[in-house]
């Protein structure tokens, strides 16, 4: 059998720390892996690209998570219309919002790949 | 039973711990296994560390108290994860940083800057800490009869001895598991119970009526000092004294005492609390003592809670543990599916508690209703499994995001705040950390847990939001625009809550405003940040240090 090298095994914040162990000062400026003008050009129309279908993917969810409790705000009869027996309100809060959020949040990780594998091109 | 149970629970996390780390053999192994961890897996852990006990107990006790509107608690814990997929968690993966601080000083470069983020961090996570102590103190009070403050020490000691003897190693596979264990504990209970009622008690809850006379003798236990004001004559047995009828007035209930109503006598009142069922309860909006701004209230519980997730320490560190910004993002949007299904269900406990269980608001003991429920359906040994069964998982949650909050406090402390660290200091960090959280927690026992996790929540929407989200995307923002737009958002949000605990809370929209700042505090930071950084100027590497976060590794592999 032959003899490893034993290192302790911890968790990301201890090891981190121990990391850090006795230099008392932390790596100074950001370290900044070079980039080669290509790379650059990438991550530029990367940032353009991702950042376009961020901010749609918040506004909908501002819509939705805004837009649902002020329509429950200014249409109180939505608690008196009942399907099976349950406030049609109720359920715009207990249930509705969950599949909406899966949803969006499954459409949303797709266009974030899309745009990696198309290289940020429209 | 339910001792057995909570201890079982405490031993599996310790077994699994010790069996992930005995199936590495190497540091290489460890380091692959790592990046082998497949989205789901992780996001199951990160679902595991993120359901704390005020998922588990605390939105099921503000139904009960506040009404249908608190459910929107959460849709909120669940949209942060929308918000983490679309703005943080790929970019911040390609950082390489593991803490909001590490973040801070790779991408700005500024030493002050980790340090006033390390502050953040601190007050975070003991705005989260408090409510997780307070909850498992209640469980522990609840299930064995012992005053709070010994709930509370028993609870702190568990987990002090859990981080002694080697606390949450190989923590994806702990995590994964306590999700599992957690959403099996909460969903299964919750189907007997619907399952076990009478169709009038379902009937009930889908109806419900306010709660203005006892329909049966009610026992109400008092565990702390509670004012009560009686509007009628109230027949009532106190602590097996002989029955009397209490004149109208004010009357103090001490702590300890059992007070007995006699069917039909009228329910009293209790300072800042509302019966279950009335018109005001029903609405599905968050309207907190009838303040009297619905919608507003709703509205900054939504925000704190979708932007502040995000900067929640302890979720950070385990996107981590994904391969790449790829992987990072995918774990995020699994994540939302996993919490979907657990968050269906709260609104089982809290209705039906309603029901069944309403003169819980009189002795602000709303956040007991998930594990007092069971015994109060059925008294024989089914219950009493099913108690267990609910105690146990609110003791996972309670322990799962109390190790993870309390290892990220005590890293900020250790090497973010004070130099050279050390593992030793590391764990005495952990510890004192852990017993300046149980002396916090014990004065806590009034406040809510849901209402203090959401403070945290607040507080990180405020701080860590607008850091993360203008460092990522802003390549213009600036070392001195983050630290005084920070400053900006932690004295608005942690400063106007921490007066409120002081202060008596202002009447209508500004106990809103005060209560729950996030609505105004967090455009506030994002405003004073951006402000700021346009009147200085970014060094001439800060562009090149924002892209390289969204240079994609599908270009790397294609190589």
């Amino acid at each position: 059998m032959t003899r490893q090298r034993r290192v302790a095994v911890a968790s990301p914040q201890t090891r981190l720390a121990l990391a850090r162990r006795g230099t008392g000062v932390r790596a100074d400026l950001p370290h900044l892996p070079h980039l080669a003008p290509a790379d650059l050009e990438r991550a530029r129309r990367m940032h353009r690209a991702q950042l376009r279908r961020a901010l749609v993917a918040v506004a909908l969810l501002a819509a939705l998570i805004i837009g649902l409790p002020a329509l429950l705000a200014v249409l109180p009869w939505l608690d008196e219309i009942r399907i099976a027996g349950v406030a049609v309100s109720w359920l715009a809060v207990a249930v509705l919002p969950y599949p909406a959020l899966v949803l969006l949040a499954h459409w949303q990780l797709r266009r974030a790949e899309q745009v990696e594998q198309s290289g940020g091109e429209p | 039973m339910t001792a057995v149970a909570i201890a079982l629970v405490v031993l599996a996390t310790l077994l699994i711990g010790a069996r992930g780390v005995a199936a590495i053999r190497s540091t290489p192994d460890f380091l692959v296994a790592s990046r082998r961890i497949s989205p789901t897996l992780n996001a199951a852990a990160v679902s595991g560390e993120y359901l704390s006990a005020a998922s588990f107990l605390g939105v099921a006790g503000l139904v009960v108290k506040d009404g249908i509107g608190a459910l929107w608690y959460g849709v909120g814990f669940t949209a942060g994860y929308i918000a983490m997929l679309a703005l943080v968690a790929a970019p911040m993966r390609r950082t390489g940083a593991l803490t909001v601080p590490d973040f801070a000083e790779a991408r700005l470069g500024s030493a002050g800057l980790r340090k006033l983020s390390a502050v953040a961090v601190l007050v975070i996570a003991t705005l989260y800490l408090v409510p997780q102590f307070k909850a498992a103190g209640l469980v522990l009070t609840v299930v064995s009869g012992t005053p709070y403050w010994v709930g509370v020490v028993v609870a702190g000691a568990a987990v002090s001895i859990t981080l002694a003897l080697g606390g949450m190693r190989a923590a994806t596979y702990v995590q994964a598991f306590q999700f599992g264990l957690k959403l099996l504990l909460f969903i299964v209970p919750a189907i007997w119970l619907v399952l076990q009622v009478s169709p009038d008690t379902r009937r009930e809850a889908l109806s419900p009526v306010e709660f203005t006379r006892f329909e049966r003798p009610t026992p109400v236990e008092f565990r702390l000092d509670v004012e009560l004001t009686i509007t009628e004559p109230t027949p009532v047995t106190i602590s097996g004294r002989p029955p009397q009828v209490l004149p109208p007035g004010e009357y103090p209930a001490e702590a300890g005492s059992t007070w007995t109503f006699a069917e039909g006598a009228s329910v009293p009142g209790v300072e800042g609390a509302l019966p279950p069922g009335g018109e005001g309860w029903s609405r599905p909006l968050l309207d907190p003592n009838d303040a009297g701004y619905p919608l507003l209230a709703t509205l900054s519980v939504l925000v704190a809670t979708v932007l502040g997730t995000m900067g929640l320490p302890h979720i950070i560190v385990r996107f981590h543990t994904s391969a790449d910004g790829r992987g990072a993002r995918r774990t995020a949007a699994i994540t939302v599916a996993l919490l979907s299904a657990f968050y269906l269900f709260p609104v089982v406990y809290g209705l039906l508690g309603a029901v069944l269980l309403p003169e819980l608001f009189l002795s602000a003991g709303t956040d007991t209703v998930v594990v007092a429920l069971p015994a109060r359906v059925d008294s024989g040994w089914v219950g009493s499994l099913f108690t267990a069964m609910l105690s146990a998982g609110a003791f996972a949650a309670f322990l799962a995001t109390s190790l993870g909050l309390l290892l990220a406090l005590s890293g900020a402390v250790s090497h973010d705040l004070l130099p050279g660290a050390t593992v030793r200091r590391l764990r005495l960090t952990t510890l004192g950390a852990a017993v300046c959280v149980v002396a916090l927690a014990l004065p806590s026992a009034y406040l809510d847990v849901g209402v203090l996790v959401t403070s945290a929540f607040a507080v990180a929407a405020s701080t860590f939001c607008p850091l993360l989200v203008l460092g990522i995307w802003w390549s213009r923002l600036t070392a001195r625009g983050a630290i005084v737009g920070m400053v900006v958002g932690l004295v608005s949000s942690a400063g106007v809550i921490g007066l409120g605990f002081f202060l008596a809370p202002p009447p209508g929209l500004a106990a809103i405003l005060l209560g729950q700042p996030a609505l105004w505090s967090v455009p506030l930071a994002f405003v004073t940040m951006v402000l700021v950084s346009l009147g200085g100027r970014p060094p001439a590497w800060a562009n090149a240090a924002m892209l390289r976060l969204h240079l994609d590794e599908t270009e790397r592999r294609r190589r």
